[in-house]
């Protein structure tokens, strides 16, 4: 069993890494890549020479290429100390062609274009735009730069090496305070040091905090390991597709802070979560400096709400239970009084779940919700999560109605049926004891699934009752051509569904003793 | 040398009475049987009508076919939608109307029984020309899904090396949200009605050929096939004789399922943005959803939500039917 499952996991995990190339070849390779403009407001207003480069810094920020204009190479050699900074200031000057640059220029251009031609890079150079004038057109200026396509292996292997990380103490690029370690404490600063709260704390690391307590679920948390998917573009900048789906969302609850200095203030900011960022300290001013004592000042405000991931759970989970509760007795009762009318109501019913498109059905609840006095947009609020979850429960329960009607009728025309009721069984003691628990074995497979699944949240629903879920995320992300933020969501898509599949096995081997995953057993 | 022994009866020189004997017409020979004449497609259109259900579906389906392919044709959309759409879009009294202001502006016809849209077109003939779309979206994808899918799910049930190959490509497509296939499909390529059909497709079929293989291989290994193949049969003639006939109501009650599907997933396209650019059902739904929260609009909204149901409700039960109907089993 455990040979299986190791080499089940294995081939999942390649199936995954298959599946992140597609996703990757399709995204960066089949889409043309000038599309990414098409709702950018920022390219309207950048002319000539200007539109080129803004194009190709976007495309790097993207992933397309690797991008590096002629003066970030100057600023790059000076500040490895190759150039002096006046030599510097001489050679950015480029003259309007190659001809007319002067010696000192056509130097550095020249080593500029040797390093980067050698390293397989294409280098370009944009001759000044010029209006009828004679002068120079607006973001019409001459430059040179350099660009390199990444290549899907490049690409692939940074994603997965940068998917996992363990913080380190040489996290930390430039001078820290203090000396580099870790710290144990058992009075946590951030409650006032009296407290008894345990805690372990890092100087040069990421996160100031390794591993601390509080008071929310599931109360010890930890920053030492942390998974990124993929950084946003577009849809929220700068910010993981991870961070997105597990950060809390609504509006900020300010309790009372204890700052590192001492400072105390009602605020938002939660000490625990403390990002090293260089130089940051001095760049915030004083305000910075009344509260912190070194770099480590970026922390997550806590909000009121759950996250992405937490909302499309909760209403996941719910209607899952229920449709399970529902879906099979009442699928259950349908095999058992087969055509007879409570069968044809059921059945009825899962033609128009089938047969209806989703949106149609979903729309038509909300109609019913509206009748009822139900809250249509998604607050919070308890009465707010009715509707969606039974936009999601009613289609599943049609769905295990159909499954569970359709095994258990299989299972009672089956010939061991036949011979308990000759021998004398009653028909209670033979679906009890028999038909129920064979037909269960099937529908016990999808529960992992239908766990993981509710994660991933519902597009259409929380579309309609605009729930802020996971749901939407890769239609957004598709949509504003976020390439990371697709490929990051498709990967955890996969990852879950890889997980299901062989935790339902497993739990179907579990139930059924029939059942063996290992080929000598039979 | 048996024909030698033979001889010519007017030699015998016998009379007939006595050369013939009379056979009497006896009960007990009468009572032997013959297999009864069986045609397999004949069976299957008794069994369908047979249910009374059935032919009122197979009317509505009738009625749903003529109005989405011949009424579009006498309306004027399948000439030129653009104008026939636009066509009241001067009079601003012609806009959102329900049908009965409708039927009393333009007098009593077909055409205002559901009133008016945002640009005073017929509500009832672009519901009508965007279900033929629709359809036809639907059907042309069913029919490239579910030949593709049951060529190869045959070949992937036959051949146990093309299933180890195969069985390892369906967990990995099926791994990619479809809806992001079909969305960098839709981008590449120009949101037309091809491009759909390209998008459902290019791994749609997948999906169906395994479906397929399972039951190739569930059938495959049975006893009568396991002694025709004895026997030498050839693999073509066991799949022609002895495992289509089997699987004609599987295939034909997936089909069923299969085509409704379509229709619904091009309004769950449209719906979230990614439509094509023709009048379909889908961006029909799509462009009236603002109106449902006006209260004098929202029948405009409801029709096309109501008429797509109507039409995968209608094609879902007259496919289960004609799948049940095409299961040997049931015509006994």
């Amino acid at each position: 069993m455990s040979k299986y499952l190791i080499k089940r996991i294995i081939r999942g995990l390649i199936s995954v890494v298959i599946v992140v190339m597609a996703v990757m070849l399709l995204v960066y390779n089949a889409v043309d890549k000038t599309k990414i403009f098409m709702m950018d407001p920022l390219i309207q207003k950048k002319n000539n020479n200007d539109k080129i480069s803004y194009r190709y810094q976007c495309w790097e920020d993207y992933g397309y290429l690797n991008y590096v204009p002629y003066s970030d190479w100057l600023s790059e050699e000076v500040e490895k100390g190759n150039i002096d900074a006046a030599t510097r200031d001489e050679a950015v000057k480029i003259g309007k062609t190659a001809e007319e640059d002067s010696e000192l220029v056509a130097k550095y251009v020249k080593q500029f274009t040797e390093y980067y031609e050698s390293q397989g890079y294409i280098v370009g150079r944009l001759d000044p735009v010029l209006q009828s004038n004679k002068s120079l057109a607006k973001g019409g200026s001459q430059r040179i730069f350099a660009y390199k396509n990444v290549p899907i292996i490049v690409r692939m292997f940074k994603y997965f090496t940068g998917i996992v990380s363990i913080d380190n103490i040489h996290y930390a690029k430039g001078e820290v305070e203090g000396k580099r370690g870790l710290t144990f404490t058992l009075h946590d600063p951030a409650y006032g040091g009296e407290k008894f709260s345990p805690a372990i704390m890092g100087n040069g690391t990421k996160y100031r905090y390794l591993l601390y307590f509080d008071n929310k679920f599931p109360y010890i948390h930890q920053n030492l390991i942390t998974i990124s998917l993929g950084v946003s573009y577009t849809i929220n900048k700068g910010i993981d597709v991870w961070d997105t789906m597990i950060q809390p969302q609504g509006s900020i609850v300010k309790t009372q802070t204890i700052y590192p200095t001492g400072f105390v203030e009602d605020s938002a900011n939660d000490m625990h979560t403390l990002k090293y960022s260089e130089g940051s300290r001095d760049l915030g001013g004083l305000f910075t400096k009344t509260r912190y004592t070194d770099d480590y000042t970026i922390a997550v405000t806590e909000k009121n709400g759950l996250s992405k991931m937490g909302y499309s759970f909760i209403i996941g989970i719910i209607a899952s239970l229920i449709a399970y509760m529902l879906g099979i007795p009442i699928g259950l009762l349908m095999s058992r009084y087969q055509d007879k009318w409570f069968d044809k109501i059921g059945t009825a019913y899962i033609i128009f779940i089938i047969a209806v498109p989703s949106l149609a059905y979903i729309f038509m609840f909300r109609a019913i919700g509206i009748m009822n006095g139900w809250p249509i947009t998604f607050d919070g609020s308890p009465t707010a999560y009715i509707l969606p979850i039974v936009s999601l429960a009613l289609p599943s329960i049609g769905g295990l109605m159909r499954w569970s009607r359709r095994y258990l009728i299989d299972q009672k025309n089956s010939d061991y049926v036949k011979f308990a009721r000759s021998g004398g069984l009653s028909e209670g003691e033979i679906f009890r004891k028999h038909i129920l628990k064979n037909a269960m074995i099937i529908i016990v497979h999808g529960i992992p699934g239908t766990i993981l699944g509710s994660l991933v949240g519902a597009i259409i629903t929380e579309r309609v009752y605009t729930v802020p879920g996971t749901g939407g995320m890769l239609v957004n992300a598709i949509m504003a051509y976020d390439n990371s933020a697709i490929v990051g969501v498709a990967m955890f898509y996969a990852l879950l569904s890889v997980t299901s599949l062989i935790l339902g096995d497993v739990l179907m081997a579990t139930i059924d003793p029939r059942i063996s995953f290992t080929s000598k057993g039979r | 040398m048996q024909n030698e022994q033979l001889v010519d009866l007017k030699e015998t020189g016998l009379s007939e009475e006595e050369l013939f004997a009379h056979y009497d017409n006896n009960l007990y020979e009468s009572e032997k049987v013959t297999a009864p004449r069986y045609s397999y497609w004949k069976s299957v259109f008794r069994v369908f009508f047979k249910k009374k259900l059935n032919i009122v579906f197979l009317v509505f389906l009738a009625i749903v076919i003529i109005f989405a392919y011949i009424y579009p044709l006498i309306t004027g959309y399948f000439f030129n939608a653009e104008v026939m759409y636009n066509i009241n879009a001067a009079d601003n009294t012609a806009k959102h109307l329900l049908p009965a202001d409708a039927i009393q502006k333009f007098g009593f016809s077909l055409r205002w029984i559901l009133g008016t849209g945002d640009v005073g077109q017929s509500t009832f003939d672009a519901l009508w020309y965007g279900s033929s779309i629709s359809v036809s979206l639907a059907f042309m994808c069913a029919i490239i899904n579910m030949t593709i899918g049951i060529l190869l799910g045959a070949i992937w049930g036959f051949s146990k090396k093309v299933d180890i190959v195969m069985t390892e490509v369906y967990n990995v497509i099926g791994n990619i949200p479809y809806t992001l296939i079909i969305m960098v499909f839709v981008q590449i390529l120009s949101p037309s009605f091809w491009t759909m059909v390209f998008a459902l497709t290019v791994t749609g079929w997948l999906a169906i050929a395994y479906f397929i293989r399972t039951q190739v291989i569930v059938i495959r290994d049975r006893e009568y096939n396991l002694a025709s193949r004895c026997l030498g049969t050839s693999i073509f003639r066991l799949t022609i004789k002895n495992i289509l006939p089997f699987m004609t109501s599987v295939i034909v009650t997936l089909a069923a399922a299969e085509i409704p599907s379509y229709i619904s997933y091009e309004v769950y396209l449209s719906y979230i943005g990614l439509g094509i650019s023709d009048m379909t059902l889908g961006r029909i739904i799509q462009q009236t959803q603002s109106f449902m929260a006006v209260p004098q609009w929202g029948f405009e909204y409801w029709s096309p939500i109501i008429m797509s149901s109507i039409i995968t409700i209608i094609l879902y039960v007259v496919g289960q039917n004609l799948g049940d109907a095409s299961d040997p089993k049931t015509h006994m």
